[in-house]
């Protein structure tokens, strides 16, 4: 009696431990993507903090441009190195970002030259994205590019994290009210999949 | 006899020369019966006014409630009651918000000078108009039409235009050492840009009575022309060209772009409509002085063109539909998001529309676009709060009332099925005039929405990014398209309230009866 209580509470400890670990592992889906399902022009793009050839653990993530037509955000596969941490992973995927310039037709939509201050995640898991004042400085205004900008680093961090549900966007550390007057930064966004297009 | 008036000419707060006592500020308030000011007092950018000298302009009873801490105004048996440090004060039963609270100063009541047209203008008889900008008060139905001056001095000539609304004649007649133009009208609400010296004109100031401009002209002026446009429905332009000592071919001024194109054909006028439900629109030109918003490839700005529109449907919408209409900014001046929503606010506007030209990534991106607020999860939140149950303040000579109060974040969450509605009446409008985006109707969470406390759109009328596109929008005819287009769905969204259908959001018009 005893015995049979202790194997079946064992089983039950093992069983929850399993779908624990599973759910984990689910939450950080990149790191079952496996290398081979690299987009083209993936290995062009010079990403991350690693060069191309290093022995560095990559995964590959969604970044998100203007459309041929610059109607919507496109979505495009690239590698980024893998991080250790969240917070890292948010940093290494805003970079590449930042930095990308996609292969035609497509068009950055973050001007130029903005660099990254920082990343960093809330208690509630709420990525803070801090940029530089060049984000400022350069944007050439509009509403609709300035969605584009905006929506291009909330989605590239939340389609990719789906632990972070939305992403607050900073300037040169400091909490700002829009970056070009129009869209309301007080407050993290959530996924913008309107933008999106296939 | 209306001309005999003493009445006084009011310079705006730029830094013209002004004929009044610098320092002291005051409220100028024109009547029939003659000329008062009344002394201001400014704490933190805002003007206020005491009730003791308020109420002895306005031959109000004023009672101080030491118990409740409270003041109680009386004007033939109607009450406003306010209590110090309260943003909202109580008028004949009903609860009014002031853009900032009474404040007490030892024995001294101070009020927010808007306290005159939004709580005193609900009891008084007289139609109080106040023109905070020039620190003007209009009572009852003088004739003050406000002035706006634009000068362009080149170097072979300047030009001088007056923007008057409403439209007045006026006659321009030179004297020894400049220009003297004289209006029809009891007063003139006049606003002067700062004037860099040059040797057309040196100066323009307000002239030795209520109705006159003075121009100062500099050396090499000899002569001038003048010319007057109808700039459209309500309001006129005076152009005055300062010319040359020598002139032996047309002068190279820089003509004013507006007023060398033709002029739209004036539309019938309707007759003023009954009080309904929609009965003050306020209107908001993107951006404005140092923020310059978009800009076209060849240099047009976007924060020209939306008050250019913004101007062209106040006048429609004031002379066809007879509705109060308040712009945001009537000039060129930087001016903050919180304070465009929180003008309409303050002037319980039924409709609030924000006009934009937008930019894109890509040149070939052309169209019009209307948005209205989407709500994130913030938003959402503010929203759950604001619904909660409503807030209890102590209420004069004891109890408590009830009050709304109303989160700023969640202010526009309220009006979102309206502001669907109107967003579809705009894009039906636009369509018939203008080319629209693919995406015509899209929602976003655009900043000068969120406090809006009514419904709100926000109108992108091209593509400033797109070349073709540019040209149009810095074109009178394509602002008087969209002017033209957003009345109409001004018209439609009012005829919807006041019928009470509702058409489809984002699309249905209202059932035609």
């Amino acid at each position: 009696m005893t015995l049979r209580t202790l194997v079946l509470s064992a089983v039950v400890a093992v069983a929850a431990l399993g779908f624990g670990w599973s759910l984990f592992t689910a939450l950080e889906r990149w790191l079952a993507t496996p290398p081979a399902a690299v987009a083209d022009g993936g290995g062009e793009a010079v990403l991350g903090v690693a060069t191309p050839g290093d022995d560095v653990a990559r995964i590959t993530v969604t970044l998100y441009f203007a459309s041929a037509d610059g109607l919507g955000l496109q979505g495009v596969e690239y590698q980024v190195p893998l991080a250790a941490t969240p917070a890292e992973q948010a940093r290494a995927i805003v970079e590449a970002q930042l930095r990308t310039r996609p292969a035609e037709p497509l068009l950055a939509t973050v001007p130029e030259g903005v660099t990254l201050r920082g990343v960093y995640l809330s208690e509630r898991g709420d990525a803070f994205v801090d940029l530089d004042g060049a984000v400022r400085t350069t944007h050439p205004g509009g509403s609709m590019y300035e969605l584009f900008t905006i929506y291009a680093i909330v989605n590239a961090v939340t389609v990719n994290l789906p632990s972070v549900p939305a992403v607050q966007i900073l300037i040169d550390g400091q909490e700002v009210d829009t970056l070009a007057g129009h869209v309301d930064l007080r407050r993290p966004l959530t996924r913008n999949d309107a933008l999106i297009v296939d | 006899m209306l001309l005999a008036l003493t009445v006084m000419l009011a310079v705006t707060a730029h830094p013209a020369p002004a004929s009044q006592a610098p320092g002291a500020a005051a409220l100028t308030i024109l009547t029939r019966d003659g000329q008062r000011t009344l002394p201001l007092t400014t704490l933190a950018n805002r003007d206020y006014v005491t009730i003791d000298e308020l109420a002895g302009l306005f031959r109000l009873t004023a009672r101080e409630d030491d118990l409740a801490g409270g003041m109680t105004l009386t004007y033939a048996g109607q009450t406003i009651v306010l209590t110090a440090d309260q943003p909202v004060v109580s008028v004949a039963g009903r609860l009014v918000s002031l853009p900032a609270p009474p404040r007490r100063q030892g024995a001294r009541w101070l009020v927010p000078v808007e306290f005159l047209p939004q709580a005193l203008g609900l009891i008084y008889p007289e139609r109080l108009d106040l023109r905070r900008a020039s620190r003007l008060l209009v009572l009852g139905d003088l004739r003050v039409p406000r002035v706006v001056t634009r000068i362009q001095a080149g170097t072979t000539g300047a030009q001088v235009t007056f923007e008057i609304t409403p439209t007045t004649t006026a006659e321009v007649t030179a004297g020894s050492g400049g220009l003297t133009v004289r209006f029809d009208a009891d007063a003139i609400d006049l606003s002067v840009p700062t004037l860099p010296a040059q040797t057309f004109l040196l100066a323009v100031t307000a002239g030795d009575t209520p109705t006159t401009v003075r121009l100062a002209t500099g050396p090499r002026f000899s002569t001038h022309r003048v010319t007057t446009v109808p700039a459209d429905a309500s309001s006129s332009r005076l152009v005055i060209e300062l010319l040359p000592a020598i002139t032996t071919t047309e002068p190279d001024t820089p003509a004013a772009p507006s007023a060398s194109l033709p002029a739209p054909a004036t539309p019938p006028l309707l007759a003023p409509a009954p009080a309904t439900g929609v009965r003050t629109i306020v209107i908001d030109p993107g951006h404005g002085g140092e923020e310059l918003g978009a800009q076209g490839p060849r240099g047009t700005l976007e924060k020209t063109v939306t008050l250019g529109v913004a101007r062209r449907l106040r006048t429609l919408i004031e002379t066809r539909l007879g509705l109060r209409v308040l712009l945001t900014r009537d000039d060129d001046r930087t001016l903050g998001l919180d304070e465009r929503a929180a003008l309409a606010n303050n002037n319980r506007a039924d409709l609030f529309i924000s006009i934009h030209a937008n930019a894109a990534v890509r040149a070939a991106v052309r169209g019009a676009e209307v948005y209205y607020l989407s709500l994130d999860r913030a938003s959402r939140e503010a929203q759950r709060i604001a619904e909660g149950p409503a807030t209890r303040l102590p209420a004069l000579g004891g109890g408590t009332r009830s009050i709304d109060l109303i989160l700023w974040e969640a202010a526009q969450a309220r009006h979102l099925e309206q502001s669907s509605v109107l967003a579809g009446l705009v894009e039906q409008a636009l369509r018939g005039r203008v080319e629209m985006s693919p995406h015509a109707v899209q929602q976003a969470p655009f900043r000068v929405l969120v406090g809006a406390n009514m419904p709100a759109v926000l109108v992108e009328i091209g593509y400033l990014s797109n070349g073709e596109q540019e040209t149009a929008l810095a074109s009178a005819s394509y602002q008087d398209q969209i002017a033209q287009a957003l009345y109409d769905a001004v018209a439609r969204f009012r005829d919807h309230v006041e019928r009470g259908s509702t058409p489809t959001p984002g699309g249905g018009a209202p059932e035609p009866r």
